[in-house]
């Protein structure tokens, strides 16, 4: 009840009167090409001087897009030990579900402000160069995967594996392949998740003025497209011949949708935790979550303790985001919101620093991430696949990733100082690339 | 019936499976080879709880016995240069030994290049008019390599297990090869997982292909990746042998 009055308070005044933070907007508008140029233009809020709490950064974002991240890094390295010890281990969902919808809570934070202040066309021209971002880093990530895949089919070459060699099909008719590519339809292991946030940023713009205009004009049909999927297994078709694309998108906006409504009702209200009588059912969804996925993660080491529900649950469908998945993550949400206020002081430590880091330079983290997986994967293979080396594996992987974010986060402050200094003069040298 | 196996349960999550090997190699496997050559693997894995109650009834009786095995181009076994060199041969030879008074036939239904959802449309005319009582189902790698979606993988296994167990005909699953060559570019990780927990979910046997050839590969009993060309096929040819022979010890043990 409470949660339906506030989406129709919100939706009403949002069609006429500006958002609430009149500072917010001063801040924004006074540097509207500073904002520009960089990734994520709050990014600098949080670090630059005072500004009032509800404006301030809000970490949490960065922690656990940080966190989803390194997971991403560690479950992707196929036979690894540690990923025992991620959420897909103990939960129903993984990082991927944290990953899609924080992002899509912070681009609505991003753009709807970019929105409010200085209009949808110029929102529009931000989202599609993030976009293009995207885009330029999974070919990227592609021509890396060809070049694995090729090299590795041409050396090998035994004929007890012709089956296994058929991966390298699409290198008999690359003038199709690498079309589907650039089309996202061809979509190798692991190059799979960059495509869903690319189209899901594609569409953003739309998406994000109907947020604007009335949150349940788009949540509705989002969640009835997400409701049809599960029902009849809509699918986007993908290159070779069969495939699907592996996060279905048709499905996956819904998590971003979401989202998306919530980052973007922060722009406009003072946050709130989410209210509290929803707490109690979150934690014992989350708990059950807990207890059935564990058991299974047990289960798979120890064949004698049982897995709970194994027959009734098993498998829970990643691809079209079950609703197994979707619920135990949105009551996730709940009790991390709950719990974890925006001001809580661990934040702040140096113990979650690099992860924060990791968390706002997430194009960058998460490419690496892929690169470092595969290779990872590939010593693991082709050298030693003991604990030890596993171990080694992760640990320098996830120092890289955090040491890669310091240092552009480095770079980054470094580049923006002399901007700062000059900032009311200097905008024409800041549009420079 | 026990039906949980700690082998099938390692195999179900390759990780852990790669560090209990190793740790069990190292420590408890080592001393206690049964001295059959470059075959042998650590009793772990080849732990059969499952049972194959109609192939048992049969061999009881002593009535003629029908196997048939269905995969793909590694049951085919063209790398090796013949069909008598294939899995299925070398498995119809150990069991004639072992069972000289029962007729036993070993048919090989391998076809190159197909996913479980193909092959389970090969059923009817390749498996089912065999009368059978026994399928031996390797599958999986196709759909790896394709990345077929996951849930569709199961439930072609699925689909094919039930038609079978309608009939009253006992399944063993096979999985996939191992080589490091193809880990490297190829995600067999969910298949595995995925066609070992079908497996257990029906109660049957996952005979743990993929996990027997990392050990010969760890151990350098067979190098898989930088065989020269000429030694390809009968480096395929003692490879084959070894799966036939360990796949029909597991099925004696099936019938223990």
């Amino acid at each position: 009840m409470d949660r339906a009055r506030r989406w129709t308070e919100q939706a009403g005044p949002g069609l006429t009167t500006p958002p609430a933070c009149a500072g917010e907007h001063r801040r924004t508008a006074v540097l509207p090409l500073w904002g520009w140029l960089r990734r994520e233009a709050p990014s600098a809020v949080g670090r630059e001087g005072p500004t009032p709490p509800s404006q301030q950064r809000d970490l949490r974002l960065d922690l656990f897009r940080g966190l989803a991240l390194i997971i991403i890094f560690i479950d992707h390295i196929p036979e690894n030990i540690l990923s025992y010890f991620t959420l897909q281990a103990f939960q129903f969902y993984d990082a991927a579900e944290v990953f899609i919808f924080i992002s899509g809570y912070t681009a609505a934070l991003v753009y709807g402000r970019t929105l409010a202040v200085q209009g949808a066309f110029f929102a529009t021209a931000q989202i599609l160069r993030r976009t293009w971002q995207l885009y330029v880093a999974h070919i990227f990530l592609f021509v890396i995967f060809i070049a694995e895949v090729s090299y590795t089919v041409t050396t090998f070459n035994n004929p007890m594996y012709n089956d296994e060699m058929r991966v390298a099909d699409f290198l008999e008719e690359p003038h199709v392949a690498i079309v589907k590519a650039l089309l996202l339809q061809f979509q190798p292991t692991f190059l799979d998740i960059l495509p869903l946030y690319i189209l899901l940023l594609v569409i953003f713009p739309v998406l994000l003025l109907g947020l604007r205009l009335q949150p349940l004009l788009v949540l509705i049909p989002s969640f009835l497209l997400y409701v049809v999927v599960q029902a009849v297994g809509l699918s986007v078709p993908a290159y070779p011949e069969g495939h699907v694309w592996y996060f279905n998108p048709l499905a996956w906006q819904f998590l971003f949708t979401v989202g998306a409504a919530l980052g973007l009702r922060r722009t406009r209200r003072p946050h709130s935790p989410p209210p509290r009588a929803w707490l109690l059912t979150a934690l014992i969804i989350v708990g059950i979550g807990f207890i059935i996925r564990l058991s299974w993660t047990i289960h798979g080491i120890w064949d004698s303790s049982p897995g709970l529900f194994l027959k009734e649950l098993w498998p829970v469908n990643k691809n079209n985001l079950a609703p197994v998945r979707l619920v135990s993550f949105f009551s996730m949400v709940i009790v991390v919101g709950s719990l974890v206020p925006m001001e809580a002081a661990f934040l702040r430590t140096a113990a979650v620093k690099p992860l924060i880091l990791c968390g706002q330079q997430s194009l960058e983290i998460f490419c690496l991430g892929i690169l470092l997986s595969a290779l990872g994967h590939f010593l693991l293979s082709e050298y030693s696949s003991s604990i030890g080396t596993q171990l080694g594996v992760n640990v320098v992987g996830v120092v890289v990733l955090c040491l890669t974010a310091k240092m552009i986060d480095w770079y980054k402050t470094m580049g923006r100082m002399p901007r700062a200094a000059g900032a009311a003069g200097g905008r024409g040298s800041a549009m420079s690339p | 019936m026990i039906r949980r196996c700690p082998a099938a349960s390692s195999m179900r999550r390759p990780p852990l499976a790669g560090a209990i090997a190793a740790v069990f190699i190292a420590f408890v496997a080592a001393p206690g080879y049964s001295g059959e050559g470059q075959c042998d693997v650590p009793a772990e894995l080849l732990r059969v709880d499952a049972a194959l109650p109609n192939l048992s009834e049969r061999l009881r009786a002593g009535n003629p016995v029908k196997i048939v095995t269905i995969g793909g181009a590694s049951t085919t076994g063209a790398a090796a240069g013949s069909p008598d060199l294939a899995y299925p041969h070398r498995l119809q030879e150990a069991l004639d030994r072992w069972y000289p008074a029962v007729p036993i036939t070993v048919v090989n239904k391998g076809v190159p290049r197909q996913t479980a959802q193909q092959m389970l449309e090969r059923f009817p005319s390749d498996v089912i008019a065999e009368d059978p009582v026994l399928v031996i189902w390797e599958t999986g790698t196709t759909d790896a390599v394709r990345g077929v979606e996951i849930d569709d993988f199961a439930a072609a296994l699925q689909g094919g297990i039930d038609k079978l167990k309608m009939r009253s005909i006992d399944i063993i699953l096979v999985d996939m090869q191992f080589s490091r060559s193809t880990a490297t570019v190829i995600d067999f990780e969910r298949y595995l997982h995925t066609l070992h927990r079908v497996g257990e979910v029906n109660e049957l046997y996952v005979f743990p292909r993929f996990e027997m050839m990392r050990y010969w590969s760890e151990q350098n009993v067979f190098n898989f990746d930088g065989v020269a060309k000429n030694e390809r096929a009968s480096l395929a040819a003692r490879v084959y042998e070894c799966i036939g022979r360990k796949l029909a010890e597991a099925i004696r043990l099936a019938l223990q």
